[in-house]
């Protein structure tokens, strides 16, 4: 019954699952864009077969042997039939090639351990080796507790690659999803030539309760929501879903080599 | 225990097919929204269940309520009337998902007739004539220039996605075109979320011929004859007949074989109506689209016919083979019907909702009303503002036109104003009796 008639995260209204996918899984009661696995990103925002991955072989390893880690990555493959919290490639959206990566929150939350770190790296060296651009859609809980400081590396790492990219002229769209929080917001997600975002996502380092825990003051409505942080400089835009491949493909056309030719 | 019919709609309809479940000796449920508590449909019902408040996005649209509306009271089937949820595929999907029948054809046919660039591609693929134009979308302003260097003008463009004139542009000359183009596709990005359009030739004077279907699940189906609906006013019909006083033997016959050959193309199991341009000058037709559902002017079909659609939709769900052959189906005199309803013809057809304080409603041989009102009832103002649809037969056209003047005379509404008035005024006009009218005549009969 629940996977017929799924119901809304929001407001719990329930709507027929054909009904959903075709609105993108936008509610159309309350305008909640509910949250999608990367499998289903990638059916909506590529060109049909045009997604070919890329080191999805890679595995974690577990080098704290931290209690019950193992068994969580085992859970989550099985779940997700993914090797890992982020799938990476290149594909066409449009007809315009890019270097395309998509987190996971099914899989441990899409926290950020070594494999996604370096999957991400890889895929935007990548992207430097075949002068493509690169979009991620990121949503995320945060660095993977469970790998510790091996996770924190992974912040340095991806930004220095996405330094790198910027240096040779190559754009890097990142689209912030329902949630972009934690080690991923202070690293590659907020390191986006252009920053979108999805409508009423959950945006932020720390999470609100601790926030407000910590100042001992209540906060503003809409905190750490796209609206609220494109409002305060935060965010270039925040994209309904629906218009979301219309825009990656305009961004992309802008930023072609044909578009830099003709100038 | 008796099969119970859940009707997800209101107004006439909701009691036509009350009627018909009844005479089937089944149960019918509807379903209801707070506005409409003491509609006709709801005291005529053996059961109803309100489904939410009066806009119809949180009520009669609101599919969830009625699926669970359904499944609480046991229902075997729905039938979604006409309107709201009556041709969309989804929910056609979701009914039998929750295995409850869904009285209409298969939803990928709803699909695929819903979409109307891809509806005409396909007619044509089956040999059915449709109106010259793009083959499909057209995906840039150039293609269009070129198509139209070929075709010549005036042109229409239309949204793919579209309905209700949303989305349409008329083209009579080339600098128009590229205004026309922006103007049309920025309009069916806002209304349908879908820019992408078609072009047509533009009929200047054409005639809305549509042709009734009834095809089973067995492979079967039979035309009942042709409707000209050419009296609109902004492509709402107000006046109907049946047969249409314009076409000759042999294009009637050809009509209904199209329109047999266009429902078994796409294996159509209900019933339907295939809507058709006719070209006075030329003596030509051409496919427009397929209504994948009842259609608010079907009586003017029953009357020349003897056939009952609504109780054939139900049986067809039942998987029940049609029992009548195309031979079998005789035209019989002529039928005409008038929507009357709730809108002042002197104020630009302005809706006039509000109270029926005295209703007579016409009655004698050969006159049928199909109406969900009654005196004291109080018409809301959220929905359509169909009062009644007067439906009269006459043996010849002569005659029908006759007893439809003498009901429209003796038909009395106190308390609002209607369309009556209207109809009686076409009832004398010159090339109204003629028969030789066009989809304009509206604008030109109110100028």
């Amino acid at each position: 019954m629940s996977r017929l008639f799924p119901k809304c995260t929001r407001c719990k209204t329930s709507h027929f699952i054909a009904f959903l996918k075709r609105a993108h899984y936008v509610c159309s009661k309350c305008g909640c864009h509910l949250r999608l696995d990367a499998p289903t990103r990638i059916k909506i925002l590529c060109d049909r077969k045009s997604f070919e991955a890329l080191n999805e072989d890679m595995k974690s390893v577990d080098p704290l042997d931290f209690p019950n880690y193992q068994k969580k990555l085992q859970e989550s493959m099985g779940q997700t039939k993914s090797n890992e919290a982020v799938m990476t490639g290149v594909c066409k959206i449009k007809g315009h090639p890019t270097t395309f990566a998509v987190m996971e929150t099914n899989f441990i939350m899409a926290s950020m351990g070594s494999v996604v770190g370096e999957k991400i790296t890889r895929m935007l060296e990548y992207a430097l080796d075949n002068h493509l651009p690169a979009i991620i859609i990121v949503s995320s809980g945060g660095a993977r507790m469970q790998e510790g400081i091996f996770s924190l590396m992974q912040m340095v790492k991806t930004s220095a690659a996405v330094k790198r990219l910027n240096d040779k002229g190559l754009p890097l769209f990142t689209v912030l999803t329902d949630p972009t929080t934690g080690g991923v917001t202070a690293s590659f997600a907020m390191l986006g030539n252009l920053i979108l975002a999805e409508s009423d996502a959950l945006i932020g380092f720390a999470g609100p309760r601790v926030i407000e825990q910590t100042i001992g003051q209540s906060l503003p409505q809409g905190f750490q929501k796209s609206e609220f942080l494109l409002e305060h400089g935060m965010l270039d835009m925040v994209v309904e879903r629906k218009q979301l491949r219309t825009v990656l493909a305009t961004l992309l056309a802008i930023h072609s080599k044909r578009a830099y030719k003709a100038l | 225990m008796k099969s119970k019919i859940l009707i997800a709609n209101r107004g006439e309809i909701a009691v036509r097919i009350i009627r018909a479940a009844r005479e089937l000796g089944l149960e019918s449920i509807v379903v209801y929204s707070t506005a409409d508590k003491d509609s006709l449909a709801v005291k005529l019902a053996d059961q109803s269940v309100c489904i939410g408040p009066p806009p119809a996005s949180e009520s009669y649209l609101f599919y969830q309520n009625i699926i669970s509306a359904a499944l609480a009271i046991n229902a075997d089937a729905i039938h979604p009337g006409y309107g709201f949820l009556a041709e969309n595929g989804d929910f056609a999907d979701a009914c039998r998902a929750m295995k409850i029948k869904f009285i209409g054809p298969k939803s990928n046919v709803i699909r695929r007739m819903g979409d109307k660039a891809k509806a005409k591609s396909l007619m044509k693929e089956s040999g059915v004539p449709v109106v010259p134009g793009s083959d499909g979308i057209i995906d840039s302003l150039n293609s269009a220039l070129e198509l139209v260097e070929k075709s010549g003008f005036p042109i229409i463009l239309k949204a793919s996605a579209g309905g209700g004139g949303k989305g349409m542009r008329i083209v009579n000359e080339k600098k128009e075109l590229e205004k026309a183009y922006n103007y049309a596709s920025t309009e069916a990005q806002q209304a349908f979320g879908d820019s992408r359009l078609y072009i047509e030739k533009y009929i200047t004077s054409p005639k809305h011929i549509e042709v009734q279907v009834l095809g089973d699940r067995h492979g079967n189906v039979v035309h009942l004859f042709e409707r000209d609906c050419s009296i609109q006013r902004r492509h709402q019909k107000l006046l109907e007949e049946s047969p249409s006083p314009a076409i000759d033997k042999n294009t009637r016959e050809n009509l209904g074989e199209i329109a047999v050959k266009a429902a078994k193309s796409v294996e159509y199991d209900s019933a339907g109506t295939i809507e058709f341009l006719y070209d006075m000058e030329t003596k030509e037709f051409y496919f427009m689209e397929m209504n994948t559902r009842i259609q608010v002017e079907h009586p003017i079909s029953e009357e020349i016919t003897g056939i009952d659609l609504i109780k054939y939709q139900i049986k067809i769900v039942n998987d029940e083979k049609l029992d009548i052959k195309q031979e079998d189906i005789e035209r019989n005199g002529h039928s005409i019907e008038c929507r009357i309803n709730a809108e002042d013809p002197e104020k630009n057809f302005n809706p006039t909702p509000g109270k029926i304080t005295q209703l007579i409603v016409p009655g004698g041989p050969g006159v049928r009303i199909d109406s969900g009102v009654y005196p004291g009832y109080t018409i809301p103002p959220f929905y359509d503002s169909m009062v009644a649809k007067l439906i009269v037969w006459g043996k010849n056209r002569k005659e029908a036109l006759e007893r439809m003047k003498r009901a429209l005379a003796e038909f009395y509404i106190e308390g609002i104003k209607t369309t009556i008035p209207f109809h009686k005024q076409v009832m004398n006009n010159k090339e109204f009796l003629r028969g030789h009218y066009t989809t304009d005549f509206v604008s030109k009969f109110l100028s």
